[in-house]
């Protein structure tokens, strides 16, 4: 009885010393995985800031050849850049509705809208694999365009 | 001394050729307008319309795009051979974009429309190449 007893002693005094000390561990340790605020880009004067994104168009089923189908798939996947260039330079407007009927949701809608006008925006890369064309497009902001 | 029907004949004739003057120097700008449709990633719809201005535009001459050409053509002929190096052009100059995306019990559906809307182009066609103008 003796020896139980002090084998659960030994036993809960060892765990309790082994808490405290991964405690200590986890307040020594380096503060890896703690997400640095991200920095939001401002222009300033005399400075650019490069926008670069990659736009992804879909040929037609009904074409009549791959070059029709590379130019169709290729059109589209600079609309979709410039739609991706939109959104980061200007902003994207979202409207959003969500229908709730005896706490389920019965319908939920989200619409997004941008507007913009782009210029000077220059294509860098361009992929086309099974259907799928990919454009990288890039764009370089300047102070002067915002300052007029 | 020349009758009165003389002349009325002779001013006519001024005129006329004042008037078909004018009228070529305003041949050499066209009025043209690019649009194209882009639904669900997949283009829809393209439509580039070109039309000679029917009165002198306004605005100064910004960047020149340069097509060699083989004999001498009209624009539109012009344009139809050199299809993409145009477009790409028209890209540069600046294009209205247009985006609208609805989403339902999350099925997507988007809308793209790239827009240039109608500018006026200064066109200089000579013997070997066209130089291509948009005014602003």
């Amino acid at each position: 009885m003796k020896y139980s007893m002090l084998l659960v002693f030994l036993l809960s005094g060892s765990t309790l010393f082994a808490e405290q000390a991964n405690i200590g561990n986890v307040a020594d340790a380096p503060k890896c995985c703690e997400k640095a605020p991200i920095k939001e880009m401002v222009l300033e004067k005399n400075n650019t800031i490069l926008v670069s994104v990659i736009g992804q168009g879909v040929a037609p089923m009904n074409t009549t050849s791959p070059a029709q189908a590379y130019a169709l798939a290729k059109r589209a996947a600079i609309a979709d850049s410039y739609r991706l260039i939109a959104e980061k330079v200007k902003g994207v407007r979202v409207d959003d509705q969500d229908v709730i009927k005896n706490m389920m949701v019965k319908r939920s809608t989200v619409r997004t809208s941008v507007d913009a006008m782009i210029k000077n925006a220059n294509i860098v890369e361009t992929n086309f694999k099974e259907g799928l064309c990919e454009v990288e497009m890039e764009i370089l902001l300047t102070y002067s365009q915002f300052s007029q | 001394m020349r009758s009165r029907d003389g002349n009325s004949s002779y001013l006519l004739a001024i005129f006329s050729i004042v008037f078909f003057y004018s009228l070529s120097l305003q041949a050499s700008e066209y009025l043209i307008s690019y649009r194209y449709v882009v639904k669900d990633a997949i283009l829809y719809n393209e439509s580039l319309q070109i039309s000679s201005a029917m009165k002198k535009c306004s605005g100064s001459p910004q960047e020149s795009l340069l097509l060699s050409i083989d004999d001498n053509q009209n624009l539109q002929e012009i344009i139809k051979l050199n299809a993409q190096e145009f477009i790409d052009f028209l890209h540069k100059i600046g294009l209205n974009v247009e985006h609208k995306e609805k989403t339902i019990n999350y099925i997507n559906h988007s809308t793209t429309i790239l827009t240039l809307k109608t500018t006026c182009f200064k066109v200089d066609i000579n013997e070997n190449f066209a130089r291509i103008f948009p005014l602003n």
